[in-house]
């Protein structure tokens, strides 16, 4: 594989929030996890664990959580005018509307109730010394690109572990030790076969803004 | 030693360390802190007021607040507190010195969780920390919602309030809306 062909793997992938019913094979989801275990983790401690969800039951109630936790701030926000500032961009209001209603309502965080595999990635703070957070970030990450890279979509889930209150309760939900030292809910991921095709690219902001040389501030290549 | 101005420090520390590595998320991460002094206290109430009016006459008894006034919006959703002369007004200082729009409200904290514990309700989010340093005031908006559907009802809590003008020119919580608009 080149670096242009790799680079065409990470520019073409999207979130994906609908998902078609069809089950996700063992193999591939072996694969995405093979490919989690390969993340870089500090000093190869890899605290990174995994929690493989398919039962309907247990998804609608991460999902309930999920659109509770989104639901609760945006439904604040908007009543605050905050969340309208968001979405001025989209001129026709009848599609603004739509889109301020399914934020606010939680429905976006609700989608793991239709996807078919669900992967929680927890890490244990017993293990990983100094750098859990960032390793977890890590192998969620290279699911991602694994999962769209066999042609899967997926999307990482903050919402049911957003707030600490929240975070016990999924903690409940899946059999997690609660007390604070033993595991880190970092978030989800949402795995399945994409029923939409999203716009793309997403607009991205230019190098240009974001890259400085040698020094802060300097943006232009010594 | 000045007890409360070493905790105070103590919190604002960790209050922008938390920031500088959550970003945002800190926001949502700090629901619990405070909470175990109301724990420690016979709180009793059925409604709503009944929990505020107790948890603010045992934090008036402790000397953590001078006066707390309060608010709810006929839909019972949101719940506005202003809090005169807090103890931790100097952490709000602090923090802000750092750069850092305070987020963690133990005052906020406190009532939330007895409405959680004590009437049970489904969740809540503290909304809004507005802080006005030179009369040491504090306002807080809370959405409450006793059920999940009460989730997604929406009405505007800033119609006819005395504090609009001022809250408008508060940060938001939605950091990057300034920038999104922009674009």
């Amino acid at each position: 594989m080149t670096g242009q062909e790799f680079l065409d793997v990470l520019t073409s992938r999207k979130s994906i929030r609908r998902y078609k019913t069809d089950p996700v094979p063992d193999e591939m989801i072996d694969m995405i996890l093979e490919a989690a275990r390969w993340a870089p983790t500090g000093e190869n401690y890899q605290p990174w664990r995994f929690i493989v969800i398919r039962d309907q039951e247990t998804r609608n109630k991460i999902g309930d959580l999920s659109k509770q936790g989104s639901g609760s701030r945006m439904t604040s926000w908007y009543c605050l005018s905050e969340l309208q500032q968001r979405f001025e961009g989209i001129e026709d209001p009848v599609k603004r509307a739509e889109v301020l209603e399914f934020m606010y309502s939680g429905r976006v965080s609700e989608f793991c109730k239709q996807a078919p595999v669900v992967i929680a990635v927890i890490g244990d703070l017993r293990v990983g010394s100094v750098d859990v957070p960032y390793d977890l970030c890590a192998a969620m990450e290279n699911m991602i690109l694994q999962a769209h890279a066999m042609g899967l979509g997926s999307c990482w889930v903050y919402g049911p572990v957003a707030s600490t209150r929240d975070a016990r309760r999924f903690k409940d939900i899946l059999g997690i030790p609660q007390g604070m030292g033993y595991y880190k809910v970092l978030s989800y991921l949402a795995i399945g076969w994409p029923k939409e095709q999203r716009k793309h690219p997403r607009p991205k902001l230019p190098l240009s803004e974001m890259v400085y040389w040698e020094k802060f501030g300097n943006k232009e290549r010594i | 030693m000045d007890s409360i101005k070493y905790c105070n420090e103590v919190m604002a520390r960790l209050e922008t360390l938390m920031y500088q590595e959550l970003s945002g998320m800190a926001h949502w991460k700090c629901e619990f802190v405070g909470t175990d002094f109301i724990r420690s206290k016979d709180i009793q109430g059925k409604t709503v007021p009944e929990i505020v009016e107790s948890c603010v006459k045992e934090m008036k008894a402790a000397g953590i607040v001078s006066e707390i006034t309060y608010k709810t919006s006929p839909d019972g959703l949101m719940l506005k507190l202003k809090v005169k002369n807090c103890i931790h007004h100097l952490k709000e200082v602090l923090v802000e010195e750092e750069g850092v729009a305070p987020y963690i409200c133990p005052i906020a904290n406190i009532v939330l969780d007895q409405i959680h514990e004590k009437l049970k309700y489904t969740t809540s989010y503290k909304a809004k920390q507005a802080i006005d340093g030179e009369n040491k005031q504090c306002l807080i908006y809370n959405a409450l919602y006793k059920t999940a559907d009460q989730i997604g009802q929406v009405s505007d809590w800033l119609k006819d309030d005395e504090d609009r003008e001022w809250l408008e020119n508060q940060p938001s919580q939605i950091l990057a809306a300034a920038d999104r608009k922009k674009s």
